[in-house]
């Protein structure tokens, strides 16, 4: 879950002394770590495959259940598969499902709460009974009504998860643009014509960046986190496709027998979750100025 | 105030209406039929007549009115796949589940809101960075992962506790045997509720500390803990318990996944077995359900929200 | 308030159970299922949780012998065919009661093929087994005639496979006998050696024996069936010391319960194959020969040691070895040998393409593979794709959930080859998946593979009467089949039941079986 609390514009102090933002970063040594860390798990899933050894999807029923080697890092699945090529090559699914999944989570969210609290009035009270609606039906029930509905295609997977977490982000889209909206730039752009769409994207959105990057962060680790638990129950990104969700419910079987199955995705998705969530708090810090 | 639970009452109902329309528009979507009519072995004939038995060859809309017609007239229809009223089944699931509920929004409440304190008053300090460290753990592990990994450590290496169920085998009810049972999954679940109750905690604590009458008693001499005690965690009440609407779904959302990992035999599992069994009427109803129990949670909390603070007003 | 109230119910209940159970000395055995059963065995779906359970409620006319699984007497004494095979005449058991203390007679046998099976528009499990069947009709109280539409040789054996025979004082009013929820899932009317003392949904299922039952009194003074839907649970409680006996086992399961010295393995068999079913709507499969090659190149053997730890056998057609004379093993085979299936697809024309996979006049061959969730059948479909990859087949796989599988594939017939399984009566008897009848919608032929000359040989199978005839007929079927490759047969799994050692009179041969004679079923001391 991700909590709203207040971040504020951190853009034109930022912009006029550079150093003294720095300084700031600087003191985030954590947030730091995990951008860091990040971004090597980044270089891993982009870069790593063409490094690989073995295939991800190469089975071989001659070699099942091995413990690690030289060859196999991580040792191999009850398929013979290699467990480290899964874990890269499930990064990129996982992660990749992670964002976009907030990007849409992200997009209809502020189309939807900021013309709540941009337009006010009727339009505010219609969409924003719409989003209570939404944060009463427990999240999770809907995404498992909808895929087994739609198919556990990848693109069904993203756009249903990023519909688990559109209602949080408008609900702070709205606050934010509520703020704004009779802000002096606003006021002046209206008064110099521009239209609704202009105002709010060009003079509004800019304000609202530095906290929706922050709900952003926090809700890739979310997202990802959605995806695991709907693979684990065998409704998310199917075989041959690796993803970290999928490996943990194939290791389930082997609970008894091999638990270091389960043990390996798992860890790489909490690492993965926490650098995010870690990295979401910094920015919280950083770019909110009351902390 | 009778008017604004009215209202609330209306715009419930109005919710749970869409989420009833929502649920079965789309569950009929879904390919294939109720799992006890479609069987692999069975043919093509015999799932036919099954399907025609039990109208699921008519229009959705016309179903769709049939079963409104049922729900206002309080009978939520027969499960397909298990034959019982589907109100029984909800009914034998919700045990289970308002125990492994309320065990793990006890246990998240109080390390919750006694990590929170402790942030609050050590803020920047390396309490607090312990306590932050914590809730952002709960926030990152995967919550069934935790559970796999405390069976695999709590049952299966160490044998302390059961790695299932609800209850033992051969045994009525015991208190003993139920708390056992409920240890891990009720901790695993309110490991990752607990970093929402820390944070709004601890936010809370810290603006209420900085209040005006706050520093008042601090300069009349009042001592820490009084201060703390009355006012601070009075005031602090306020957020936390606006939050439990929000927990409540996340607590829902929390137990389709962990009753699976514990064998759990509650409403979670039972969304999971009627959406893969496209058992419908259950379905619904379980949806129904969980939407109703997060509605009246809100509307509650709403009302406490009231008492508690009587300068929110409701317009 | 009412959840308050079950809580309640549910505590009583448990008090009554552990009153009930804890009586000295009393010898109860603990099994798990893996949901609520349905105490029907007709009712649609009441499959796997139910079976095994309804098999002890629920007397048939036949059951199997433990020695040879032939056809022995239960509710019928004694059987015959006439002439030309198109009637057969049962005669019933006298002084049989049901457990609510009403006589069993033939209006109980009619009512339940007439009114149950037949009755096309209930859609019964496994009612087209029956097909054959016109009507029952009654000769005198205690003797039926089935009178059929085409010789059926296999009757006796499939009236033994869960072909329980239900009261028609009880069910003979409900406008659907099928969903008698009061009956179903609650207390029916049996006439098995043990009879349902107690059912919690969700929870478990009490038998206690039968004092009116025909062949003598149980041994054990009850059975508890709990409901336990996942396996590692089950293996976890039974290490425990909680069950005694667990069926269906995962094969991955069998080291650690047979570690713990308390329960033993028993690898049982059924009549049951693994395919991989080519759409023969699909010209490239006119040629048996592509399919052969296609076989040739699977590893069944090192597929069964990694996905069933071994625990089954490489199938050589639909007719498993358990069936012992009917099994003929001396047909045409497919040992794994990939050079050999590269020559035979060079030779039938389809030449290695640039991409890694063969083509013959511009046409790649690929084949859209779905497959399921369910069982072994997702990595068992990614194995034989790699094992196609390595000889330049492609199998474009597609996994897909359950219901929706048997929805697109199975029903919609949309599929190019397939991994699934058959599980059919101990009978060679195979007409319901391999007849050109069968291919028609509706029938379960889904390969859509039709052969006169096959229909002719199972047709003949179906006339004969003797043993001997039948052993003949089905060795000339059974070399076709493996010629012909309607099906590519993968292998018959072992069915794994873990017992406790301890318990004796339980019969090996097959699950049903077991189930079958829970009347012997004792602890020895």
């Amino acid at each position: 879950m991700i909590s709203t609390e207040k971040a504020s514009l951190p853009a034109q102090e930022s912009s006029r002394d550079l150093g003294r933002f720095m300084r700031r970063v600087l003191r985030q040594p954590l947030g730091i770590a995990a951008a860091v860390l990040l971004l090597l798990l980044l270089a891993l899933i982009t870069f790593g495959p063409a490094f690989l050894e073995h295939s991800p999807t190469r089975t071989n029923p001659l070699a099942t259940l091995q413990p690690p080697s030289a060859s196999h890092w991580l040792g191999t699945d009850e398929l013979g598969r290699d467990v480290f090529a899964r874990i890269v090559h499930g990064g990129r699914v996982s992660l990749s499902v992670g964002l976009f999944s907030m990007l849409v989570g992200l997009t209809i969210g502020i189309a939807i709460g900021g013309s709540a609290g941009y337009f006010g009035g009727k339009v505010e009270g219609a969409l924003m009974r719409l989003v209570d609606a939404f944060m009463a039906i427990p999240t999770f029930f809907l995404i498992l009504v909808i895929v087994t509905s739609f198919g556990n295609h990848p693109v069904t997977i993203i756009l249903t998860v990023g519909l688990g977490f559109w209602a949080q982000m408008a609900r702070s889209a709205h606050a934010e643009f509520k703020r704004f909206r009779r802000s002096e730039f606003v006021e002046a752009g209206r008064a110099l014509g521009g239209s609704h769409l202009r105002l709010m994207g060009r003079h509004i959105l800019p304000q609202v960046l530095p906290q929706a990057t922050v709900l952003g962060t926090l809700g890739v680790g979310w997202a990802i986190l959605t995806e695991a638990g709907l693979s684990y129950l065998g409704l998310g990104i199917q075989p041959p496709l690796a993803s970290w969700g999928n490996m943990l419910q194939n290791a389930q079987a082997y609970l008894w027998s091999q638990p270091m199955l389960a043990v390996w995705p798992g860890v790489f998705i909490a690492i993965t979750v926490l650098a995010f969530n870690v990295l979401g708090n910094s920015l919280r810090d950083l770019l909110d100025p009351r902390s | 105030m009778t008017e604004f639970i009215t209202q609330r009452l209306f715009q419930g109902v109005v919710v749970l209406f869409l989420v009833s329309l929502l649920t079965f528009f789309l569950i009929n979507l879904a390919p294939g039929g109720p799992s006890s009519l479609i069987d692999f072995q069975s043919t093509a004939a015999e799932r036919e007549a099954r399907l025609a038995r039990y109208g699921l060859d008519k229009p959705v809309h016309e179903r769709y009115l049939n079963w409104l017609g049922g729900i206002v007239r309080g009978d939520l229809g027969t499960s397909i796949n298990q034959g019982l009223p589907v109100s029984q089944l909800l009914m034998q699931r919700l045990g289970p589940t308002l125990w492994l509920g309320v065990a793990s929004l006890l246990l998240a409440a109080l390390f919750g809101i006694v990590l929170g304190i402790i942030g609050a008053l050590w803020k920047n300090r390396w309490p607090d960075h312990l306590v932050n460290t914590i809730a952002t753990l709960g926030m990152s592990i995967p919550n069934f992962w935790l559970g796999i990994v405390a069976i695999i450590v709590f049952a299966v290496q160490l044998g302390w506790l059961p790695s299932s169920g609800f209850a033992s085998i051969g045994s009525g009810f015991d208190l003993g045997d139920r708390l056992a049972h409920l240890l891990l999954p009720a901790s695993v679940l309110a490991f990752s509720l607990m970093p929402n109750v820390t944070r709004v905690t601890r936010a809370a604590l810290l603006e209420v500390m900085t209040t005006d009458y706050v520093r008042t008693a601090r300069s009349k001499g009042l001592q820490e803990n009084r201060i703390l005690g009355k006012h601070i965690l009075r005031n602090a009440m306020v957020p936390v318990t606006a939050m439990l609407g929000l927990i409540t779904t996340v607590l829902f959302s929390g137990s389709v996944v962990i009753e699976s990992v514990f064998g759990f035999p509650g409403i979670g599992r039972l969304a999971i077995e009627a959406a893969n069994g496209r058992d419908y009427p259950v379905i619904l109803g379980v949806t129904l359900l969980a939407g109703l129990i997060v509605v009246v949670v809100n509307i509650v909390v709403d009302i406490l929200y009231a008492v508690i603070d009587p300068r929110i007003r409701h317009d | 308030m009412n959840s308050l109230r079950t809580l309640h119910r549910t505590f009583l209940a448990g008090l009554l159970a552990i009153m009930l159970i804890g009586t000295a000395n009393a010898q109860v055995l603990n099994l798990a299922t893996n949901a609520d059963p349905t105490l029907n065995p007709w009712s649609p779906g009441a499959v796997i949780e139910s079976n095994l359970i309804n098999t002890i409620l629920f007397d048939q006319l036949t059951r199997y012998s433990p020695e040879d699984l032939t056809p022995i007497p239960a509710l019928a004494t004694a059987w015959e065919a006439s002439e030309d095979g198109l009637a057969w005449t049962f005669e019933l058991r006298e002084g049989v009661q049901w457990s609510d203390g009403e006589p069993f007679d033939a209006e109980d046998v009619a009512f339940t093929f007439n009114d149950i099976v037949l009755n096309e528009s209930l859609g019964a499990q496994s009612a087209s087994q029956f097909d054959p069947i016109d009507s029952v009709e009654i000769v005198d109280d205690l003797t039926v005639r089935f009178v059929l539409n085409t010789p059926f040789s296999a009757l006796p054996y499939y009236l033994a496979s869960y072909a329980g025979i239900m009261p028609e004082h009880v069910l003979g009013d409900a406008p659907d006998p099928l969903t008698v929820a009061s009956f179903n899932k609650s207390r029916p009317v049996s006439t098995g050696p043990f009879k349902v003392a107690e059912f919690v949904t969700g929870s478990h299922l009490r038998l206690e024996p039968n004092p009116l039952y025909w062949g003598g009194e149980p041994q054990l003074d009850g059975l508890i069936f709990r409901v336990i839907p996942d396996p590692n649970t089950q293996v976890a409680q039974a290490m425990a010391g909680q069950l005694d006996v667990v069926t269906r086992l995962s094969p991955q399961n069998v080291a650690g319960i047979e570690g713990g010295g308390r329960l033993e393995v028993l690898r049982q068999s059924q009549n049951l194959f693994y395919f991989i079913a080519p759409n023969h709507g699909d010209a490239r499969f006119e040629d048996p020969q592509l399919k052969q090659a296609m076989l040739m190149a699977i590893d069944r053997q090192a597929m069964i040691d990694a996905l069933l730890q071994g625990f089954g056998e490489v199938a050589t057609g639909p007719v498993a070895p358990m069936l012992g004379a009917l099994y003929n093993p001396d047909v045409q085979t497919y040992p794994y040998d990939p050079e050999a299936a590269a020559a035979l697809l060079d030779e039938l024309g389809w030449t290695m393409g640039s991409d890694g996979v063969r083509q013959k006049d511009g046409e790649r061959l690929s084949f859209y593979m779905p497959t399921g969730q369910f069982g072994e059948l997702v990595p068992a479909t990614l194995l034989v794709q790699q094992y196609w990859e390595d000889v330049g087949i492609e199998a474009d796989v597609q996994v897909m959930e359950w219901n929706a599988y048997i929805q697109d594939v199975v029903v919609g017939n949309n599929y190019e080859v397939t991994l699934a399984w058959w599980s059919m009566p101990p009978t060679a008897d195979v007409d319901p998946y391999f007849s050109c009848a069968a291919t028609e919608s509706g029938g379960n032929n889904i390969p859509k593979y039709c052969n006169p000359e096959l229909d002719a040989i199972m047709a003949e199978g179906r006339r004969a009467i003797t043993l001997e005839d039948q052993i003949d007929i089905y060795a000339r079927m059974q070399e076709l089949l493996a010629v012909e490759l309607p099906y590519l047969y993968l292998w018959y799994p072992d069915i794994l039941t873990a017992k406790n050692v301890n318990l004796q009179g339980f019969p090996e041969i097959t699950a049903a079986t077991a189930f079958q004679h829970a009347v012997e079923w004792h602890i020895a001391e």
